[in-house]
């Protein structure tokens, strides 16, 4: 882009922004109603993405605060100033969306829609039962000094100030994390991010902008009644706002909002008694065409990853064990599927656990990384005790793990996905760089395809650099080289035996015997959940119990 | 009696809400579609009831005739064309519903437009078979009984169809995995749309049993499909003999906070009821271990 070019674009958008903000002084009463309601829709849109676009979340439950923080309006505002009205809305909004996060986040997104979606009617039958029992009347009058002009330019303020926050959201590691959840919610925690904590906060400040342009709207009526104010309608026309112009990055909602309030505008004026089924036909167009939006048509929506974080390394002496297993058992009502396995890893040695399908060994695997919780005995690392942690808090603690199913998060970009590892981590250990760790897997050249595009061998050394980016102690890898040929099978190999000699302490579950011979100078045959052996790989091969178990004994 | 004056409304409401929530058993349980204009189409065969009995005379249980093969095609018509592209372009399951969330969506709003349109905003209801009886020193009347004793039968039926026939154990393969019924030869878009026009003409007689009792009006169908969402999940998504236990649960619960604490509080309880079953069990009351 050339300088005159640069500054023809700047005087452009410096002359837009002064249209916008000067739109009340020349437009009349029809034309500034009609701002309004872009506006207003623009926040609800741009909030409501802010939270379900990364996460898949599809909240229906717009209305819900949006109508909470009207009727903290029409309740406080003829006692409180102004700000103090505002601040209240924001934080009723904020508070139900802690309370209703807090118990509904947890759940699988299917369950949070179906939550979100009678979210509004229950917090209506409460207002309308409150109104009933307490107050003696359902509607309440409002009168405000509020014109048309203050409450555009009060909503154009809010709406900047959205938009900053979600740029700065979409900036910072939250944005990423975010992402990730989205992609692979496991994948996410084990690579250190507190999946629960980062999705409420989100849904939190997206609720509480939600809530205050309920707040900025209310004296646009003079009388409200819970009807008005928890109208479902609203919940669903932000949701088709949003996802006709992409609520995959910041900017998509409003694309969506534009085209839509002028639409509904000629439908009201037109065709009001068709107007829902001309907003339905609208809307099932919108989801079977055009799946990414608007803005999905250009490609854009891709946010930048944030620049690498280089942790300082601590150079750590330990003597004593890295990994403590002390009589860990996993039952699942009455399945003992780990059954008091104890074992020690020391720093930099790389242990085999071997044995049958189905002898407990990812299970095993799963309780040292946080995704079960065992049932019994104790896991220490280094001088922690692991019990009780969740995934995120082990993976901090610098215990990553790759999983048997290959778990990648697939719309992300291969830099993205290392990146997400490093958002949250805090141990030390090799200080590599995202670059150095997809050049030591063989991915140099692969950073910006996405993931879900890989072969599955790439996308086993993707997941494994994304486990090393979290500066790891101590790394599990599960059956992470099954299904290679045998000249991948050989470069996989290599690969570990190179991370050895970087110091790096490995459990392996493992099914290549080869492998095991050639990389672990310890390991652990586990059967039907107990250690049945333990010791050197050709020791433990050639034991009869070993073999028994392999291939059935006299007895089985 | 207290106890008895809540436990029969109760089991006679519960009936009624695990009429409803049949239909969505085969429509999410089976053939994985969350239909959120579920409540709307069970609204529209209440008019269809409705307009067969005023217009004609025709008795709601002629019209059964009538409406669930219509219902039947209109849905198998609706996934033809609508959800079974969806169900081909997701990547997974999570994908796919949501889709279809979303285009069920818009549906509601197409079917509510039309009913709006046909028949206004305002409340209708008839009356049929309305004879009061006294069971047990409560007074009930025949058409809600009948409600009940549909439910039961059409609830066994499915549940023995589901269980004992080829193409129910079909249909349950795809349920548990749809990849993996394609890959022992089971035809998953045919059979996933047969089982979505069948859970369509379950809907269709909810509605038109509904219609004998209840006032409605077309705004009303969200009511329904929460009631019978609330029931599906509690009873186990998929699972026929959990939604028939769960639905009189639910009216157990309802008639009991109705009569004990505040009628205005139902709805309430029923979403308190329907969040503590999704936090401590939310593969339901009766579900397997989430897979």
């Amino acid at each position: 882009m050339t300088a005159p070019v640069r500054t023809l674009l700047w005087c452009a958008g410096v002359a837009l922004a002064a249209a916008i903000v000067a739109y009340p002084l020349y437009a009349n009463g029809y034309y500034l109603a009609l701002g309004i309601s872009v506006l207003y829709f623009t926040i609800l849109a741009t909030a409501w993405a802010m939270f379900s676009g990364p996460t898949r979340y599809i909240s229906l439950a717009t209305v819900a605060f949006f109508g909470l923080g009207a009727y903290t309006a029409a309740v406080l505002g003829e006692t409180m100033p102004w700000p103090v009205v505002l601040l209240a809305a924001a934080g009723v909004g904020a508070l139900t969306a802690v309370i209703t996060g807090l118990s509904t986040l947890r759940l699988s997104g299917i369950y949070f829609v179906i939550f979100s979606f009678g979210l509004a009617e229950l917090i209506r039958q409460l207002v309308i039962w409150y109104e009933v029992n307490i107050h003696k009347s359902v509607g309440r009058y409002l009168f405000s000094a509020v014109t048309q002009d203050i409450l555009y330019w009060q909503l154009l303020g809010l709406a900047a100030l959205v938009f900053l926050v979600g740029w700065l959201l979409g900036r910072s590691r939250y944005g990423l994390a975010l992402r990730a959840i989205g992609a692979d919610e496991t994948a996410a925690s084990h690579s250190g991010i507190d999946a629960t904590r980062v999705k409420l906060g989100v849904f939190v400040l997206s609720a509480t902008f939600i809530a205050m342009t309920g707040a900025v709207m209310a004296p646009r009526w003079t009388y409200i009644d819970p009807a008005i104010a928890f109208n479902p309608t609203i919940s669903f026309q932000v949701v088709i706002m949003a996802l006709l112009g992409g609520a995959g990055s910041l900017f998509g909602p409003v694309l969506g909002v534009i085209p839509l309030v002028l639409l509904f505008e000629v439908l009201t004026a037109t065709l009001p008694n068709h107007f829902s089924i001309v907003l339905g036909i609208v809307f099932v167009l919108i989801v079977m065409v055009l799946p990414n939006g608007v803005i999905g048509l250009f490609g854009a929506g891709r946010s930048r990853v944030p620049a690498e974080r280089r942790a300082a390394a601590s150079a750590r002496t330990m003597d004593a064990p890295l990994l403590g297993v002390e009589g860990v058992s996993k039952s699942f009502s009455g399945l003992r599927a780990v059954d008091d396995v104890s074992f020690t890893v020391a720093p930099g040695e790389i242990i085999g656990i071997i044995g049958p399908n189905g002898s407990g060994k990812t299970t095993l695997l799963n309780t040292l990384s946080g995704a079960l919780r065992p049932s019994s005995g104790t896991i220490r690392l280094g001088g922690t005790v692991l019990n009780g942690l969740r995934a995120h808090q082990i993976a901090r603690l610098g215990l990553a793990r790759t999983f048997q199913l290959v778990r990648v998060m697939p719309d992300m970009t291969v830099a993205e996905n290392v990146a997400a590892a490093r958002l949250f981590s805090t141990s030390g250990g090799s200080d590599a760089t995202g670059s150095e760790l997809l050049d030591l897997v063989g991915l140099g050249a692969m950073h910006e395809a996405p993931a879900g595009d890989l072969t599955y061998i790439d996308q086993k050394r993707l997941e494994l650099a994304r486990a090393l980016a979290l500066q790891p102690r101590l790394v599990l890898l599960d059956e992470w080289l099954a299904g290679l040929n045998p000249s991948e099978l050989e470069a996989g190999i290599a690969l570990i035996a190179k991370l050895r000699d970087r110091g790096l302490t490995i459990i392996m579950v493992e099914h290549v015997m080869d492998a095991i011979r050639a990389l672990c100078g310890h390991c652990i045959v586990m059967n039907a959940g107990s250690v049945i052996a333990r010791g050197a790989p050709d020791e433990v091969l050639t034991d009869p119990k070993v073999v028994a178990a392999y291939l059935g004994g006299e007895d089985a | 009696m207290l106890l008895v004056d809540i436990v029969l409304p109760g089991l006679v409401l519960g009936g009624m809400y695990a009429l409803i929530a049949l239909g969505l058993t085969l429509q999410y349980g089976v053939a994985r579609i969350m239909n959120l204009s579920y409540g709307e189409s069970l609204v529209a065969a209440a008019f269809g009831a409705f307009s067969l009995y005023s217009g004609f005379g025709l008795s709601p249980l002629a019209a059964l005739l009538f409406a669930v093969p219509v219902a039947m095609a209109l849905n198998w018509l609706l996934y033809r064309f609508l959800l079974e592209r969806l169900m081909r372009r997701g990547k997974d399951r999570g994908a796919q519903e949501i889709d279809s969330i979303l285009v069920t969506f818009g549906v509601l709003f197409v079917i509510q437009g039309a009913m709006l349109v046909a028949f206004g905003g305002q409340y209708y209801s008839y009356s049929y078979l309305s004879i009061p009886v006294v069971v047990l020193g409560s007074t009930l009347a025949v058409n809600r009984l009948v409600a009940l004793l549909f439910a039961a039968l059409v609830g066994g039926a499915v549940y023995l169809a589901l269980t004992r026939t080829r193409i129910g154990t079909a249909v349950r393969a795809i349920a548990v995995d749809a990849n993996a019924a394609r890959l022992v030869g089971i035809d998953v878009a045919a059979l996933s749309g047969l089982a979505f026009a069948f859970g369509g003409g379950l809907v269709a007689v909810g509605g038109v049993l509904v219609s004998m009792f209840l006032t409605f009006n077309a705004a009303m169908g969200v009511v329904f499909t929460m009631k019978a969402l609330v029931v599906v999940i509690m009873g186990g998504v998929g699972n026929v003999m959990g939604a028939l236990v769960a639905g009189l649960l639910l009216g157990i619960v309802e008639t009991a906070v109705a009569r004990l604490v505040d009628p205005g509080l139902t709805l309430a309880a029923t979403y308190t009821l329907f969040l503590g079953v999704l936090l401590i069990k939310p593969t339901g009351l009766f579900g397997r271990a989430a897979s």
